[in-house]
Order: C-alpha cells, then structure tokens, then sequence
C-alpha cells in the first residue's frame, strides 16, 4: 500500500472514514512509520488550529428562546411595519436622485442595480417562483422587501459621498426594528421564556432547567461537538458494535458527535424523568490516540469557552477519561458484552445535570441498547 | 416539505444556533450583527420549512454574511470616522484587550486563507459533516479532506507569521 494522503488523514483524524476505510488505514499506519509520525503531526496540526478558532469565537451568551408558533406573526407584522417605511424610503430618494444627481447619476447605477436582484433571485428562487407584488403570503413579502432593499441600495450608493444618506438612515431604522424585535419581545418575558422555548421539551412535559441550558452549551462547545441525529443502525456502523444506553429510559434521540482522538463518537440522549435529560457518550477510540494529547487539547479549549459549572463537569469527565484509561479494564466478568465494547477501545460516559456520584451509578447500568 | 415540523425545527435551533452564530460572527465579526442574521435566518427558516434545514440555514446565513461584507465595504469610509471616535471614549482592561488582541490576530490569519478554504473551515467547526460540506460547497466529498488539511496548515502558518511579525515590530 502507497502512503496515505493528507486529506484521507484528516478525514480519519475527523472521523469521517467509513469503517472498513479507517480499518485499512489503521493496517497501514501500523506497520509505517513514516505515516505514523504524519499522522500524529497532523492530530497535533488539527489541535493547534482547533484551539486556534477557538479564540476566534464571539464571548458566550445565553440561548435566546425560540416559539416557532409566535415567530410567523411577528414576521408578518415586521414586514408590514418595514414596508411602508421603506416605500416612503424609495420616494424620498427617487426625489433626491432627481433633483441632486438627475439622469446620469441614474445611468451610473444601472450595473448595481442588476447585479443585486441577482443574488436576491439566488436566495429565493427556490420558495418564490413567482415573484409578485407583495401580498399578504409571507414568502412574497419576503420577496418585496428584498427588492425594496434593492431599490434603496440602488439610490444610496448614488449618493455623493458628503451629503448625509437619509435613505439608508431610514433603511436602518426600519432594518434594526425588524430585527430587534424578537429580541425585545424575549426580553419582555423572562419567566415564560425558557419554557416556551423550546417546543420538543414541552411535549414531553420536561422543564428546562438551569443545569439544562448549561448542558446545551456543553453541547455546542465541549470536548464532543453534537452533530446531526442519526438512526440506531448509523450509531451501530459509527462504533462497530451496539450503543451503550441506561436500560429502560426512553431513548430521545440518537445523535452523531465529534472529538479529537475518536474516529467515531455517538450520544444517546435519554430521559432520567420528566425534568432530566442525561446524555451517554460512545466513543470509538483511535488505538493509535495518545491520551494525553487528547486531555491536554481539549483543556485548552475549554478554558475560554465554557461557563464554570460546565467547566466542572467536563474536567471530571477528563479525568475519569484518564484514570479509565489507565486501569486496565477491570469490568465484571459476567458482563461479556460490555467487557468486549471496552476491549474493543470504545470509550463510555454519561453527562448530564447530576451529581458525580449519580453520573458514575448510571455508567455502571449502562448496556447496549437494542432496538 | 411537511417533514419539517416545528419540533424538529426547535431542536435544530437548540443544537445549531450556537454554531451559526460563531459562523457568521467570523464573517461578521460584530457578536450583535451575528445574533441578528442568525435569528434571521431561523425566521427564515419558519416561513421556508426547507427539507434539509441545518445545510440550509448555513447556507442563507453565508449570503447574509457576504451580503453584509459587500455593505459594510461600501461603508467602511464612513465608519472609519465614528469608530475612530467611539473607542477613544470606552478604555478596555487589560483582559478585554487581549482578548479582542487574539481574536484580531486569528482574524488576521483567517482573512489569508483563500475564500473556499476558509469557508471549509467554518463549516467543519461548526459542526457540519464532509458531506453536508460537500453540498454546501459544491466539492467532491473526498475533496474535503485535502480542502481541510490544507485550511488547518495554512491557518496555524498565518497565525505564526503574524505572532513573529509583531514581536518584530515591538522589538
């Protein structure tokens, strides 16, 4: 076998080799050295710029709520808001066009103004087939406000440099109330906020908590990044071998999940009660991933992304992740599966808004989870 | 297009908003300007209903951004002014500069990396798949990797050549 190329190393290192492809490249590496140390300089590589755009991130804030059922109408209202404005935004400015540029400021423009339809048409095309005069629907409005911009751009830009653009002032104003309205709106009611936030909660009859919200930053910033929902059968080929889950709680949703040094990672999400959500992470385990590597990268991204509370939870994961690495798997006996999941280099945890103690007794109920 | 239900939507925002908005806040670089374009892009996303909508959202969000830069292009020689004067009123600790010192050096690094690259590498750690990259891109899945490999190297390149550069010119 010839040696491996950079990207096939990086799509192993990211976990997005197909099983029998990561297998062949583990034979490979096995038995080069040559790849071997490409491989861990380009773990190393992976590493140093992950934490690098980490530092690119913009400061943590809180999740802002979301009620699909309460943003069509407001959608709707911003437009109507937003439309008037912005005709009244057009006259203005096809008045000051005429009367400070006349025709051949006009003439100058027409490249921008086909330019900008374009990529208004790109964006809608494929929900607005039919661009009308607005009407009431909101995918027309959409599309009307979008050419109002258009139009408003058309004349800004015309304007000359020294003279004070009324109309984008306008614009803005009208631009900024759209936006800025959701954002009062949550503002106004805090208390209703979180539990109307979030809609796939409240059918289950499930509060979020503090420690919840927490655990949805965990999600987007901890060590194993949440990627999109997968079937059992995609969690089964991802680890090459059952899910570990908590026998007998409902099972949420199955999710596909990233972290340097594993090549393939899966989280069952699962209901503890009505109020409690645990996560059990399943991680393949690159054999060839140094554990210290692993701990010390992944501290360093943390340390500017995550609130204390998860910090907390994350370095005691970190550490048991070691100190499970370095006792040599001490299970029972009498669970075959389970010792065989740990042989075979998978990584087990469980996550959530509980204490260590509850945390680690559920780890010891884990089994694999069969449909 | 029935597929997508509020629910799911819901969760999507629960999972994704986060990483929208980094994404679009190392295009915008403006944390407030981020926050709107991604509610923006979910409210978007309400009226839609698009089948495969975390690709989608992505890639509405990244026509806002570009959109956005073209804007702000226009009026950088305006804004130069008013900045210049707003931040000689507000002076930062120490912490909040160096922190805003980092985050100009990565955004300085970023900035080298050749258009596709870099929005490669915004994609990937915002959580996307190489095929849900590939589909945003337009590049051939096994194309992905090489696209990363090369963005990382030439990332952590730009980021050294800068850090050296400086001390030079402080020394």
């Amino acid at each position: 076998m010839s040696h491996v190329d950079d990207g096939t190393l990086h799509a192993y290192l990211d976990g997005e080799l197909s099983p029998p492809e990561a297998q062949g490249l583990e034979a490979h590496v096995a038995q080069c050295l040559v790849c071997r140390e490409r491989l861990e300089e380009e773990r190393a590589l992976i590493a140093r710029a992950t934490e690098l755009l980490a530092r690119a991130a913009p400061p943590e804030r809180d999740l802002p709520p979301f009620r699909p059922g309460d943003i069509q109408p407001p959608a709707r209202l911003w437009w109507q808001v937003r439309l008037p404005l912005a005709w009244a935004a057009t006259i203005a400015l096809a008045l000051g066009i005429g009367t400070y540029v006349g025709e051949r400021g006009v003439a100058r423009l027409e490249p921008t103004a086909h330019e900008r339809p374009t990529i208004v048409a790109d964006q809608l095309a494929r929900t607005a087939p039919a661009p009308g005069p607005a009407t009431a629907s909101a995918p027309d409005s959409v599309f009307a406000g979008q050419r109002q911009r258009v139009s408003e751009r058309r004349g800004r830009v015309s304007k000359p440099a020294a003279s004070p653009a009324v109309g984008s002032v306008i614009e803005e104003k009208s631009r900024e109330e759209m936006l800025r309205q959701p954002a009062a709106d949550s503002i106004a009611r805090p208390e209703a906020a979180p539990v109307s936030a979030d809609r796939y909660l409240a059918s289950k009859a499930a509060a979020p908590t503090p420690a919840h919200r927490e655990m949805a930053q965990l999600n987007a910033y901890g060590g194993a990044v949440k990627g999109p929902p997968i079937g059992v059968d995609s969690a089964r080929l991802l680890l090459g071998s059952d899910p570990l889950a908590v026998p007998d709680l409902p099972v949420r949703g199955i999710y596909r999940a990233r972290m340097i040094g594993y090549t393939g990672m899966v989280i069952v999400e699962q209901e503890l009660d009505s109020s409690t959500v645990i996560e059990v992470i399943n991680g393949r385990r690159s054999p060839l991933a140094l554990d210290a590597v692993v701990v010390s990268a992944a501290g360093e991204v943390r340390r500017d992304t995550q609130s204390p509370g998860a910090r907390a939870m994350l370095n005691a994961r970190a550490a048991d992740s070691l100190a499970a690495a370095a006792r040599p798997a001490p299970m029972p006996a009498a669970d075959e599966e389970k010792a065989k999941h740990a042989a075979s280099g998978l990584f087990v945890d469980v996550r959530g808004p509980l204490s260590p103690d509850s945390l680690a007794a559920l780890k010891r109920l884990l089994r694999p989870l069969r449909p | 297009m029935s597929d997508v239900s509020a629910d799911s939507l819901a969760e999507i925002y629960r999972t994704t908003y986060r990483a929208l908005v980094r994404f679009l806040y190392r295009k915008v670089w403006d944390v407030e300007r981020a926050e709107d374009l991604a509610q923006e892009a979910f409210a978007r996303a309400v009226v839609h209903k698009p089948e495969n909508a975390r690709g989608w959202l992505f890639i509405v969000a990244a026509n806002m951004a570009r959109d956005e830069a073209r804007r702000a292009a226009r009026e950088r020689r305006h804004l130069t002014l008013l900045t210049a004067e707003s931040q000689e009123g507000a002076p930062a600790s120490d912490e909040v500069f160096q922190a805003e010192q980092e985050r100009a050096q990565m955004r300085a690094a970023l900035e080298q990396l050749t258009p596709r690259d870099r929005e490669v590498l915004l994609l990937w750690d915002s959580g996307l798949s190489y095929s849900e990259i590939a589909a945003h891109t337009g590049l051939a899945q096994g194309a992905v990797g090489t696209t990363l490999a090369r963005a990382r190297r030439r990332l952590v390149e730009a980021h050294e050549a800068g850090e050296k550069g400086e001390h030079v010119a402080r020394g």
